[in-house]
């Protein structure tokens, strides 16, 4: 049985007049593992945000997991990964273990106070991520590649059903790329995750997503990679030597450069 | 948020024009003498001495403590607009040569009260509790500043009275008999309570008393032989130590002292830290820089409110 | 005169101990101010206060009152600055930049239009800590009580927000409501204990023992209690070294937490040269 993790209903977002987001429908379904790509500009992280309630759309509705999204309080449900340069300041105080254990706030009432099984969900991240030896280390200290993994089990500390990813990957090289992903699709395939990632990375979507979707302020394109390389419509519309690139990228151990500009 | 800000400028522009029309504004006759006065000690004689042949303004507005006083454009515009100009002296209003500085005008007066008035040094303690500051006994006057509250000693307030009344008669000769015979009669009051406060403080239980507020009374104690410390030097905002403070303490405590004064315009903290120490109660002195507003609508003078320090210190000193 | 002759006095006591409660509250506060780059916000609400102190006055508000009637006032600017940091989108110190300024301009228009005072407002408004009436302990005391409570109440929210403010939005976290709570209780802060130990203490004390704390620093939580720790010592040695040095209290204690930054400063330096690490 499938449920509807996400449903989007004719988006459209404004930033000083200037419209970045419009008509934008689509819905994902329980274990489904959605990449969204699209040109700088188009308008990806904004449309994240809406679905996350962190700015509002001028028009259209979201619900998650079938609620709409103004009268949604089941935040424990959803883990985040926003898009960000770095995610701290060398010298902010916090340790790995400390910023984890901020991804388990979701589900509590204030004070949100601390228990032993918090502690035990923080334990088996840690081991799962692999960063166990850096728990006491500074977030701000640790390499970009380090500070996603921490950032990632953040997301994932509550076992949340929908995981939203911003371009994690952006600041990383091929290798930890690579580690990231597949760490991505063993929380798909094994947990079920529902997992929404936007990225440049056109080579992780056709490796791993069931589903991408492209955006350039409105849905070019819904559904999945293989339909996407067979449409004649997106051969007309990217022409053919971008879409070459773009469907045979995965040759090229995700070397990071992709064709949209 | 725009509508917001412009109604808190409409109330606080309302409050500025109401406040401003609270202040009373002289109509000058013409013909009379125009004379600014910085501290009421001042404004007061001047008042006696010149009468209705004068017009006199008091620089410092009511309320304000003189050694904290900055001077406004409109100020320097009155001062220009003057035809005397008295200070009390150097030490006590630095920026009154600021202000004539820019005043700028050769044919106004200025009287400096204080010219052959003898200045002491500016201490913390005076008679006996003095402990010499730089510990050598003798004063070392380079040291030392000067204590500029010279008007709290009547003797020297009659000198600041002569002072002034040359003053305006170099300036006004046509009316100088008027202005000299006013002196004399004020200065014949003054005489008459130099001797009540000789009388009143010489019988006491103790001959010492301390202040909770900045060394202003210097010369008071000076002239009737008692002993006076403060809290604070000269300068009215410097902050006491700990030690300060217990030793204060202490000397009220050994010399059982019932009686801790405080004076006008500045806060009162200092004293009631002692006076919650001590059990000692807290008592009144005024250092007749300023007057309050209230003291003003009362139309106090410098005799009456000498008179006010004479009976609280003869109530804290305990005479008979 | 001995430290044990001088501890004796009342004032004494009441100096440390409400110096100390006063203390932990402002590095407390301190470090999620520095953090989020309000530092300057104690500085800030101080100007307001000497203005909202002037707007009592001229209502003729009792003088004793006038601390408790430019509580509401200084409340609402401190909402007011953070207003101005989402909407008009400046960054913290601009914003406490433009109230700081408006309140002391407001301070010094109506002082001056009312024609001065009637007491010494500096002295009024800027307490001693030497000068603490038994009364006033208890103020500080309760003060203690509600800044503590109310930021222990909301200490994972505040720890989220000062991390990743967009985050901890996502988690359901009310972010407009946690940064309100922030301001608000660094306003009331100020407000009571400007009154007892003067605008340069709590300058001091909301800034130094948290830059301190953050030199050392080896968690979120240690940090907080190290920054109160420092404050808390600076104050007991503060005080004690004013006795035996004859020197003012309030200034003693600033120049220990700096001397407190000094070494931490060099003890971060020297962990970075054994850890080979170029500065």
């Amino acid at each position: 049985m499938s449920v509807e993790v996400l449903q989007v209903t004719g988006i459209g977002f404004s930033y000083n007049t200037v419209e970045v987001l419009s008509d934008i429908s689509f819905s994902v379904s329980s274990g489904d593992y959605l990449g969204i790509v699209g040109p700088n500009g188009s308008g990806k992280s904004t449309l994240i945000k809406a679905i996350l309630g962190l700015v509002q759309p001028v028009q259209g509705s979201i619900k998650l997991f079938n609620t709409p999204l103004q009268q949604f309080t089941e935040w424990r449900k959803i883990g985040y990964l926003p898009q960000r340069l770095k995610f701290a300041d060398p010298h902010f105080p916090g340790t790995v273990e400390e910023i984890i254990r901020l991804g388990l706030l979701a589900g509590k009432k204030i004070p949100r106070s601390r228990t032993k099984s918090d502690d035990d969900a923080v334990e088996k991240i840690l081991q799962l991520m692999g960063i166990s030896q850096i728990r006491k280390r500074l977030i701000g200290e640790l390499s970009g590649g380090q500070q996603q993994r921490a950032l990632l089990a953040r997301a994932v500390v509550g076992g949340p059903d929908l995981l939203i990813l911003d371009e994690p990957t952006t600041a990383l090289d091929p290798e930890t790329r690579g580690n990231f992903y597949a760490l991505l699709h063993d929380l798909n395939r094994m947990h079920n995750t529902t997992v929404i990632l936007v990225t440049h990375d056109t080579w992780s979507i056709g490796k791993y997503a069931t589903r991408f979707l492209y955006l350039d302020k409105r849905v070019v394109f819904d559904g999945t990679f293989e339909d996407f390389c067979h449409s004649e419509e997106m051969t007309q519309f990217f022409g053919e030597y971008a879409q070459h690139q773009i469907c045979h990228r995965h040759d090229a151990e995700g070397s990071g450069n992709n064709g949209f500009r | 948020m725009v509508r917001r800000r412009a109604f808190v400028l409409i109330i606080i522009a309302t409050m500025l024009v109401w406040s401003a029309c609270q202040r009373q504004e002289q109509i000058p006759a013409a013909g009379r003498l125009k004379i600014v006065t910085t501290l009421f000690p001042l404004y007061d004689f001047v008042r006696n001495i010149g009468g209705d042949k004068v017009e006199v303004s008091l620089l410092l507005p009511p309320g304000v403590e003189p050694h904290s006083f900055e001077p406004k454009p409109n100020d320097i515009v009155r001062v220009k607009k003057a035809n005397v100009f008295i200070y009390t002296n150097r030490y006590m209003e630095p920026w009154a040569m600021d202000i004539l500085r820019g005043a700028g005008r050769s044919d106004l007066l200025v009287v400096d009260s204080s010219a052959s008035v003898t200045f002491l040094p500016a201490r913390e303690q005076q008679g006996e509790a003095e402990e010499s500051v730089d510990s050598h006994g003798a004063e070392n006057l380079h040291a030392l500043r000067m204590d500029p509250h010279i008007w709290l000693s009547i003797p020297n307030a009659e000198k600041m009275v002569d002072n002034i009344a040359a003053g305006l008669a170099a300036r006004d000769p046509v009316n100088r008999e008027s202005y000299y015979k006013n002196a004399e009669a004020y200065k014949s009051q003054l005489r008459r309570l130099d001797r009540e406060f000789q009388e009143g403080l010489s019988v006491c239980r103790t001959r010492m008393f301390v202040h909770g507020g900045h060394y202003a009374f210097g010369y008071l104690a000076d002239r009737y032989g008692l002993s006076y410390i403060s809290a604070y030097a000269v300068s009215a905002d410097a902050e006491p130590t700990p030690v300060k403070l217990a030793k204060l303490i202490n000397t009220m405590k050994s010399k059982s002292l019932r009686f801790i004064f405080t004076e006008e315009l500045i806060s009162p903290r200092t004293a009631k830290v002692i006076a919650e120490e001590t059990g000692a109660t807290i008592l009144k002195l005024n250092g007749i820089h300023n007057l309050s507003k209230e003291d003003m609508e009362r139309g106090a003078t410098y005799i009456s409110l000498m008179e006010q320090n004479l009976e609280n210190l003869r109530k804290g000193l305990q005479c008979r | 005169m001995g430290f044990g002759e001088v501890i004796g006095y009342g004032f004494m006591q009441r100096a440390l101990i409400a110096g100390m409660l006063i203390a932990v509250l402002c590095a407390i506060l301190g470090v999620f101010l520095v953090l989020r780059r309000f530092s300057l916000i104690g500085d800030g609400l101080a100007h307001v206060t000497f203005g909202s102190v002037a707007v009592a006055l001229l209502l003729r508000v009792d003088p004793v009152y006038t601390a408790v009637a430019a509580i509401p006032i200084v409340l609402i600017s401190s909402l007011g600055i953070l207003k101005l940091t989402e909407k008009a989108r400046i960054y913290g110190d601009a914003a406490i930049g433009i109230v700081s300024s408006f309140g002391i301009a407001c301070g010094v228009l109506l002082a001056s239009a009312a024609g001065g005072f009637n007491v010494d407002l500096f002295s009024f408004l800027f307490g001693s800590i030497l000068s603490i009436s038994p009364d006033e302990l208890l103020i500080a005391v309760a003060l203690f009580v509600v800044v503590i409570a109310t930021a222990g109440f909301f200490y994972n929210d505040l720890f989220a927000i000062t991390f990743d403010e967009e985050l901890a939005k996502s988690s359901g976290i009310r972010t407009g409501r946690i940064n309100g709570v922030l301001v608000l209780l660094t306003g009331l802060t100020v407000v009571l204990a400007m009154k007892l130990v003067g605008i340069m203490l709590i300058s001091a004390l909301l800034i130094v023992p948290a830059v301190t704390a953050l030199q050392v620093a080896r968690g979120f939580k240690t940090t907080i209690l190290t920054a109160a720790g420092c404050a808390v010592l600076s104050v007991a040695a503060g005080i004690f070294s004013s006795v035996v040095l004859n020197l003012p209290a309030g200034g003693a204690i600033v120049v220990i937490n700096i001397a407190l930054f000094v070494a931490a400063y060099a003890l971060r330096k020297t962990r970075m040269r054994r850890r080979g690490v170029l500065s």
